[in-house]
């Protein structure tokens, strides 16, 4: 219990002294991974349930060479791609805007670190270096959610073309 | 010589029209100004021998004057003499008293310095004290105080002496306290007004929810411009408490003249920072609102048309309300035609649904993209600005530079404000529009072949 009070005041220290943008950069950083999360989860789980019911309708047709079967096969595939490929775009918009917010975080920091410099004209380093940290703190944090998140998303596209392909390989055509 | 005649005529000629002027007053003619003239001679001569007669025998009397004065002289010589000796002897006695006051004094004279020296540092300390806005009237005692104590001939009694150390022990005391008390208030439109005032120490004053500040007449007034709003909040509620701990924030250099609470208040407020970014920040700003009514927009009609395709595909017959719909009217259509040019017909037909889905996208985008370059291209201007500022008055002042570059920084701060918001928007608009562009895409002929195969 101890530990666990000391951890959370060294995050409110963090977090003070980030500034209001670590809040945002938090908050993105969470809503990005539960997107990650939420895809992995449903490669492991639900992706196969999607195969499956696929699989089992192109295999209960009586015949899988016409141009209807063609279409039907394209329709299929297409349908199961359009799951698999749901919230990618969102992750990638998230793993961009982190740099963003980054130095949204820099640029308010240095906002109040010449704030501090017009009032006391810049002779008291001290005061100046919240503003400092408050410039620094979120632009590191913008880049690992970032970094995290480029490594989390090459892992995630990868793994939907592959199941997209393999799926379109699983429903074989009769010549 | 010429001359000389033409001024006697010119003289002469004045003189006539002044004997003339003063004729026509009272003489009629020459003959009566000649008498006149005359008669004024004998009048005038018996005057002076009037005046000679009187100066002869004043002359008689001077004489007897001044043996009086000289007299005078003498006897006032005399007097100044025997005071100058007065004098002398009494000097001898003052010294002599100086000096059986300096014996009699001895430690005591020590004791009044040290008295001076403390009376003067605590006057100082009570101007700036908050104390002195709840107990008026100390400074005008210790100004008594020292100047009896200056003076060489009063002696600050032992009540006043007591006094001091009384004094000093209450604003010791007193500055450790946070206390409530009544006291008259200047709002910031002038008004006075009897009101309950809270006084934390010696840091800060804050009645009904408003910070105070005590100006150089010992008076209490409402700050013009107050600190934020949680930091009223906090001062309500140290009010309103009657025990136990309330958080409050405190201004550390309240005892030497509260300039933190200052500088933190003349620190712009958020509507203040947005006007300093300017015409580019104005300019960002209206695109901003732009990019969010368009995407709000999109994604109104968007949803509409995903709803009505939705709807589509789970009924057979083609409805021409939605894209989708339209598409399979043109499969029905064609239904004798065979595979290949019924495909191409219905590429066809998705090709002209294109457009109406996919309207605003790109505008989006470009704002996504523009914003933070305008915010830059602000920062370039503020720079700019900046610089300038430097050749006109050199680095020497820090303030003016600073004021400009965070100015300027402010602009990039919009810039990030306006492209972040829009380029989540883009995504989340972007997805709609691709899910139903990809349905037309890849599912349609689909969806045609298994309607033909249900029949």
């Amino acid at each position: 219990m101890h530990a666990l009070n000391d951890a959370w005041a060294a995050v409110n220290a963090f977090m003070a002294s980030g500034g209001p943008v670590l809040l945002l950069i938090a908050g993105l950083t969470f809503f990005m991974w539960t997107l990650i999360f939420e895809r992995i989860f449903y490669f492991k789980g639900g992706l196969k349930r999607d195969v499956q019911t696929a699989m089992d309708t192109w295999e209960a047709r009586p015949e899988r060479k016409s141009w209807n079967a063609h279409q039907i096969r394209h329709a299929l595939v297409s349908r199961v791609s359009e799951k698999i490929d749901s919230n990618m775009d969102m992750i990638q918009t998230c793993v961009a805007l982190a740099p963003l917010f980054g130095l949204l975080g820099t640029v308010w920091g240095m906002i109040n670190v010449f704030e501090v410099l017009a009032i006391t004209g810049g002779g008291d380093a001290k005061q100046m270096a919240s503003g400092v940290s408050m410039a620094t703190i979120p632009t590191m944090a913008g880049m690992v959610t970032a970094l995290s998140g480029v490594f989390a998303n090459t892992y995630i596209t990868r793994t939907a073309q592959r199941e997209t392909q393999l799926l379109a390989d699983h429903l074989t055509m009769d010549h | 010589m010429k001359t000389i005649a033409k001024r006697v005529l010119a003289v002469a000629a004045a003189g006539l029209i002044s004997v003339s002027a003063v004729a026509q007053d009272k003489a009629t003619d020459l003959d009566q100004l000649l008498k006149m003239v005359q008669s004024s001679k004998i009048a005038e001569s018996a005057e002076h021998k009037k005046r000679e007669d009187d100066f002869r025998r004043q002359k008689a009397n001077q004489a007897g004057l001044l043996s009086q004065a000289e007299n005078t002289r003498t006897s006032e010589e005399a007097r100044s003499a025997a005071l100058e000796k007065k004098y002398e002897e009494q000097e001898l006695l003052v010294q002599q008293k100086r000096q059986q006051l300096d014996e009699r004094l001895g430690s005591l004279k020590e004791l009044f310095g040290h008295l001076t020296s403390t009376a003067g540092d605590l006057r100082a300390n009570l101007d700036t004290s908050l104390v002195s806005a709840q107990y008026p009237g100390r400074a005008e005692f210790l100004d008594q105080l020292i100047d009896k104590m200056n003076s060489a001939t009063k002696l600050p009694t032992i009540q006043e002496i007591e006094r001091l150390w009384y004094e000093l022990q209450r604003e010791t005391v007193e500055s450790g306290k946070v206390v409530k008390f009544n006291g008259t208030v200047i709002k910031p439109d002038g008004e006075q007004t009897e009101q309950e005032v809270v006084r934390v120490g010696n840091f800060n004053l804050v009645s009904n929810g408003k910070y105070l500040e005590m100006n150089d007449n010992l008076k209490m007034a409402e700050l013009i411009r107050q600190p934020d709003g949680k930091y009223l909040s906090m001062a309500a509620d140290l009010q309103s408490a009657t025990s136990g701990f309330s958080p409050f924030g405190v201004d550390p250099t309240g005892p030497t003249g509260g300039s933190y609470l200052k500088a933190m208040i003349a620190s712009p407020s958020i509507i203040e920072r947005w006007h300093q970014g300017g015409i580019v920040g104005y300019i960002i700003s209206a695109v901003g609102v732009v990019a969010l009514l368009l995407a709000i927009w999109r994604l109104l009609v968007l949803s509409g048309v995903n709803s009505k395709v939705n709807a589509q595909l789970r009924s057979s017959t083609p409805n021409t309300n939605n894209p989708l719909g339209r598409v399979l009217a043109v499969a029905e259509e064609n239904k004798g035609v065979d595979g290949e040019t019924l495909e191409l017909k219905m590429e066809e037909a998705v090709l002209k649904e294109r457009p109406a889905i996919e309207s605003g996208l790109n505008l989006l985008k470009i704002i996504a993209m523009v914003a933070p370059l305008l915010g830059l291209l602000g920062t370039v201007t503020g720079m700019i600005i900046t610089f300038q500022a430097i050749t006109i008055f050199g680095a020497g002042d820090p303030k003016a530079m600073a004021g400009g570059i965070s100015s300027a920084l402010v602009t990039t701060v919009l810039g990030l404000v306006v492209a972040i918001p829009t380029v989540l928007l883009h995504t989340i608009v972007n997805g709609r529009a691709k899910r139903i562009l990809h349905i037309l895409d890849e599912q349609s002929a689909g969806i045609v072949a298994e309607n033909a195969e249900r029949k």
